[in-house]
């Protein structure tokens, strides 16, 4: 499957802005199965200086600083991926859930290693009994990892409904929790919470999902948003992501960015500015796939993004 | 007896004691300081006390202590007595400290670099991944000559037996060096006999060396270095300036900085400066918002991508915090034999990380002997000691320890040694921790030849300074030669003469421009308040009307008078009362005070003392007691501008005419000339005769009450009034006054903002051209509705075009000298 991305994010500013420092998480990842054929980033207006850096999940970094009085500032990305099919199947097996948590600090493989660090607590998320409580109601004594992980995946996508004006970006998880509303953002935050107060491995990514237009309409033309989903670790089988919004296991129709420990780690863009005071900020993505598949994946025709 | 004067404390004999073994005979390396005091005797010595605390308090030594009810900043407390070290026992603290910071430079580079030691499992993942102040973004990122840590702080307590233990490290901003030669200046000072004879290590060359490895840092011939403190606020300011003095660097904070083109600049009012280094005293993860953490406004947006470039070094480089934590204290051992090949040579205190778990079980076993602490800085909690928790609390907190283990650490308690302190005469033991200080000079390590001694308050055992202990000086009684070089001019050479400060930082002009602004609107407010009080009660219906008019210059956002119909005396005297005093009114005479107040605490460093006294005073002013009668609100205003003036003399009189000085003044006239023509505006407008008294309070208002009368007696003149309060160029109060001072100013300014001046020019030109013999000043009748005559319209006009560029001047100002953005030039045409 092959995709065009493109995300395009705009500030107006109230007053000029002098100087703005900025650093966007925009480019797709390639790994496996999933591979970013082109990205190209496009500022205006046109950057003072630019840099690209990997940050320290591999993920590519673009900073740049606008250094001339600006009232209105664009990035558009545009990408182009293809994603392989039917190449991630999940685990049948795995080992009990247990296991994974006394076998993963004493794991000191690089790939090992490289998943411990998502044990812990990260900017956004704390780890907690009341989470660990939720949690223990699918990671029940001895279940296999995978199972249970599914189990907690349908549970969240039931327990908690979708509903973009009950949170923020900065809506603390505890309170996601306690409300039972949320967007992608905080479901996936809310998965990584509870797996991480068991002392699981599970991190968060940030991408796109396909969109499929009611039967007989036309796509619509930038009515996608970015998404994000979660990602936990079994040392048996890899990585294995979750949408906990959808209750799908991601495939074909997810696009990745990047991965990191939370949404601080890989929010798509930032910056600090000097100037400006208020700001309208708008948000488009469109993602078109060059060819279209014949088949609809039913699990997703109802899906919800970000 | 003077001897039975200065008894040697007694001596408790769980911990060990530093001035004497037995409670009775002093310590052989104390033995002749102690007979010099006695020497001296414990009255001369309470007088030089008495003296030298007095000089602490002016020259405003201070350690902020957070949430004091005393305000932001105490006097610095320090001890008469220093702790005196002999020189083999020096020799072999030196050996234990400079290993351990190489030690944990070591640490640091493979950290953020390769890290075998994870991956070998050396040291346990955790500690590394669930430490906050380990900052992603930094690894991998090259340091230059590997130095991580530039200075390294080590806390160092000797127990019972006399064996010195390490307690813990400072390893991203270690403070407290500023303090301790403070201290030597101070004590040395008080006992100068007694320190030339106790060939005391000097602390100077420790402080030009560091100088020096900071400008190697550099790579670069006369590089620039700037000191980064988080400002005033922060406990330990007062060290940060004095060590920027002492150094030669430029005290900064983030705000002052700014990245551009992927470098950091300096922001001065001569324009954006390089910097090459930065000495920093702001926690790691604080130093940058884009990267870092991006709550935080004490930081330079930015600086982490210089920093990958390598277009600025930061000393200790950005990261070094994730070690500064006791968790990493159980590994050292092992990994001085693995990276140094050697074993450690100064202990740390027994301390287990809760995340391994065997050291779990140990500490959830022996919990009564251990005192608990986080293991990571950033999550805040008080020590908690084991065995003070009852049995139920204990079985509660060892449930808490086994759901996060990794964030704890246990630390087996040091019974503190007692070192002697100076209280009104008699001598005390008091438990005392040692800071002492290691400098990487980028091809060797070199430890500070004493230290910061930390003594607890009586009777407690916790050692802190925002506890309210003491310091103390730390003498090290070498055997050898020591080096008398020192950084401060000797007195008996001639002395270089300067006439122009160092860089002013923008910022700091920034808030002088506003505090000359604000002082100058809260006099304006004050005087026009206090002439529409006097008035108000006795007031006819046309001189209310004209009292409304002369409230209406105030151009008051906020005004609670209605717009319909005309207000009543009644609801103006309510006006007037809440402009004079409510706070939550952004243009009451209050909050502009409380304006001056907050941007003059800012540049406070750059104010006399008296100054800043003054600003404290006038900062609650005009505030109203409830019991007042409103007759007695103008005694409130009198005092009020008596302050304004007060400060206003001082400004004139006390600040040398540098370019801090010269950006009060231009917000001065600014302000004064934006009051001004707004003022003037109101009588360009055809005046009825009972309009005439709004003549005499703007007179008042401007203060030119005198000047008037005597030249015209008593008879308002509308012409007459414009000629004093608009073209007069004698009269201090007039605007041509302002604008040619503006004039002038802006010619003083570092860079020119040509396009401004010029307008100027053309505005005193346009103000010239005014033949006010000529002025036609019509004085329509109600009814007839006379057409507006031209010349007085076209004053009206020129004062409504300079009240439109006045704005933008400052804005330019601002853009140019303080946020350094591209200016837009505005002219009249």
């Amino acid at each position: 499957m092959v995709y065009r991305i493109v995300h395009r994010t705009s500030y107006k500013y109230m007053y000029p802005v002098s100087v703005g420092n900025h650093v966007a998480c925009l480019t797709p990842r390639s790994f496996p199965s999933h591979r970013c054929d082109r990205n190209k980033l496009f500022i205006t207006p046109k950057p003072a200086t630019r840099t690209d850096r990997l940050d320290y999940f591999g993920n590519q970094l673009t900073f740049f600083t606008i250094q001339e009085p600006h009232r209105k500032l664009v990035i558009e990305a545009r990408s182009f991926v293809t994603i392989e099919e039917n190449a991630k199947r999940w685990p049948g097996q795995s080992r009990p859930w247990e296991q994974v948590v006394k076998f993963l600090p004493h794991d000191h493989s690089a790939a090992g290693l490289e998943a411990y660090q998502f044990v812990f607590e990260s900017p956004r998320i704390r780890a907690s009994e009341e989470f660990a409580d939720y949690a223990r109601q699918s990671f029940m004594p001895g279940r296999p990892f995978a199972d249970a992980l599914l189990d907690l995946t349908g549970r969240i996508y039931k327990d908690f409904k979708f509903d973009s004006k009950a949170t923020n970006v900065r809506t603390p998880t505890e309170e996601v929790f306690r409300k039972r509303r949320g967007v992608c953002q905080d479901f996936a935050h809310l998965q990584i919470a509870c797996l991480r107060s068991l002392n699981l491995a599970a991190r968060y990514v940030s991408g796109y999902l396909r969109t499929y237009p009611p039967p007989g309409k036309a796509r619509l033309v930038g009515a996608d948003a970015s998404h994000a989903w979660v990602s936990a670790y079994c040392p048996d089988s890899g990585w294995l992501d979750l949408d906990p919004t959808n209750n799908v296991v991601p495939s074909e129709g997810h696009v990745t960015l990047a991965w990191g420990r939370d949404y601080v780690d890989v929010s798509p863009f930032r910056g600090l500015i000097l100037g400006g005071r208020d700001h309208i900020l708008k948000v488009g993505v469109d993602m078109k796939p060059l060819e279209e598949t014949p088949v609809l994946n039913p699990s997703l025709r109802s899906s919800q993004a970000f | 007896m003077i001897s039975d004067l200065l008894q040697i404390p007694l001596r408790d004999p769980s911990v060990y004691d530093e001035l004497s073994s037995d409670g009775v005979i002093p310590r052989p390396h104390w033995a002749p300081f102690v007979d010099s005091l006695k020497r001296i005797g414990s009255d001369e010595l309470e007088k030089r006390w008495g003296r030298a605390q007095r000089r602490i308090r002016e020259n405003g030594i201070t350690y902020n202590i957070y949430n004091d009810p005393l305000g932001a900043s105490r006097p610095w407390r320090i001890d008469l007595i220093p702790l005196l070290i002999s020189a083999d026992e020096w020799r072999y603290i030196e050996a234990g400290i400079v290993q351990r910071a190489q030690l944990l430079n070591l640490i640091l580079e493979d950290l953020y670099g390769p890290q075998k030691l994870v991956s070998s499992g050396r040291l346990p993942a955790g500690l590394l991944f669930a430490n906050p102040a380990f900052l992603r973004p930094l690894a991998g990122l090259a340091v230059p000559k590997q130095t991580y840590l530039h200075l390294l702080g080590v806390d160092l307590a000797r127990s019972a037996d006399g064996r010195w233990w390490v307690l813990a490290d400072r390893t991203q901003a270690p403070s407290g060096a500023g303090y301790a030669l403070e201290n030597r200046t101070i004590v040395a000072d008080v006992l100068p006999d007694l320190f030339r004879n106790s060939n005391v290590q000097r602390l100077a060359p420790f402080f030009r060396a560091q100088r020096d490895a900071l400008v190697r840092l550099a790579d670069r011939d006369n590089p620039r270095i700037v000191l980064l403190t988080p400002g005033p606020f922060n406990e330990t300011y007062f060290e940060h300036s004095y060590l920027a003095r002492y150094l030669g660097f430029t005290l900064v904070e983030g705000a002052d900085l700014t990245v551009r083109d992927r470098r950091v600049f300096l922001k001065t009012v001569e324009g954006l400066q390089q910097v090459d280094v930065i000495f920093r005293r702001v926690d790691d993860s604080f130093c940058d918002p884009l990267e870092l953490l991006g709550e935080s406004y004490l930081g330079v947006p930015g600086l982490v991508d210089a920093i990958a470039a390598g277009n600025v070094k930061v000393a200790n480089a950005l990261g070094s915090g994730v070690i500064e934590t006791a968790a990493i204290m159980p590994f050292l051992s092992g990994l001085s034999r693995h990276l140094l090949g050697e074993p450690l040579k100064l202990p740390s205190v027994a301390t287990w990380w809760c995340g391994q778990d065997y050291a779990l079980e140990w500490v959830l076993e022996h919990l009564g002997s251990v005192v608990v602490k986080p293991a990571f800085p950033s999550r805040p909690m008080e020590p908690i000691f084991g065995a003070e928790l009852a049995s139920a609390e204990k079985q509660k907190f060892r449930e808490q320890l086994r759901a996060r283990p990794h964030e704890y650490v246990a630390q087996e308690q040091v019974a503190l040694s007692a070192a002697p302190v100076w209280d009104e005469g008699n001598l005390f033991s008091r438990s005392m921790v040692l800071r002492t200080y290691v400098l990487n000079t980028g091809t060797d390590w070199m430890a500070m030849p004493g230290g910061l001694v930390r003594v607890a308050g009586a009777e407690s055992s916790v050692v802190s300074m925002q506890r309210g202990g003491h310091s103390k000086d730390a003498w090290i009684l070498w055997d050898g030669p020591v080096d008398t070089f020192s950084m401060l001019p000797p007195r008996d050479q001639p002395v270089k003469l300067m006439r122009v400060s160092a860089d002013l930082p923008s910022r700091v002009a920034d808030d002088l421009f506003w505090l000359g602004r604000y002082i100058e609107r809260s006099e304006n407010k004050a005087r026009l308040l206090r002439t529409l009080i006097t008035r108000v009660r006795r007031a006819n219906g046309a001189e209310l009307g004209c009292l409304i008019r002369l409230h209406s210059c105030l151009d008051s956002r906020s005004s609670k008078l209605p717009k319909k119909r005309r207000a009543t005396a009644n609801e103006l005297e309510a006006e007037i009362m809440s402009l004079i005093s409510d706070v939550k009114r952004p243009d009451s005479l209050s909050a502009t005070l409380a304006e001056v107040h907050r941007v003059g605490g800012n540049a406070r460093e750059r104010l006399s003392v008296d100054m800043v006294r003054l600003l404290g005073w006038l900062a609650d002013s005009a505030h109203i007691e409830e019991y007042m009668l409103f007759v007695e609100y103008s005694a409130v205003l009198n005092g009020c501008l008596e302050l304004l003036s007060a400060f206003s003399g001082m400004e004139r009189e006390n600040i040398t005419r540098g370019p801090g000085w010269l950006f009060m003044s231009l917000g001065r006239r600014l302000e004064r000339a934006m009051q001004s023509a707004r003022q003037l505006r109101e009588i360009t407008t055809p005046l009825a005769e009972r309009d005439w008294p709004l003549l005499e309070y703007l007179l008042e208002v401007a203060d030119s009450s005198m000047t008037y009368r005597s030249r015209y007696y008593t008879t308002l003149q509308p012409v007459a009034m414009l000629d004093v309060l608009m073209a007069d160029p004698t009269n201090p109060r007039s605007l041509e006054f302002q604008i040619n001072h503006l004039a002038d100013l802006y010619q003083k300014l570092p860079r020119h903002i040509p396009d401004d001046l010029r307008a100027m020019r053309d505005i005193l030109a346009l103000l010239h051209s005014f033949h006010l013999e000529n002025l036609e000043y019509p004085l329509p009748s109600a009814a007839s509705g006379d057409p507006f005559p031209g010349e007085l319209s076209r004053l009206q006009q020129a004062l409504r075009d300079l009240e439109n560029l006045l704005p933008s001047w400052s804005n330019n100002l601002s853009n140019t000298y303080f946020s350094h953005a591209r200016t837009f030039a505005i002219s009249i045409g």
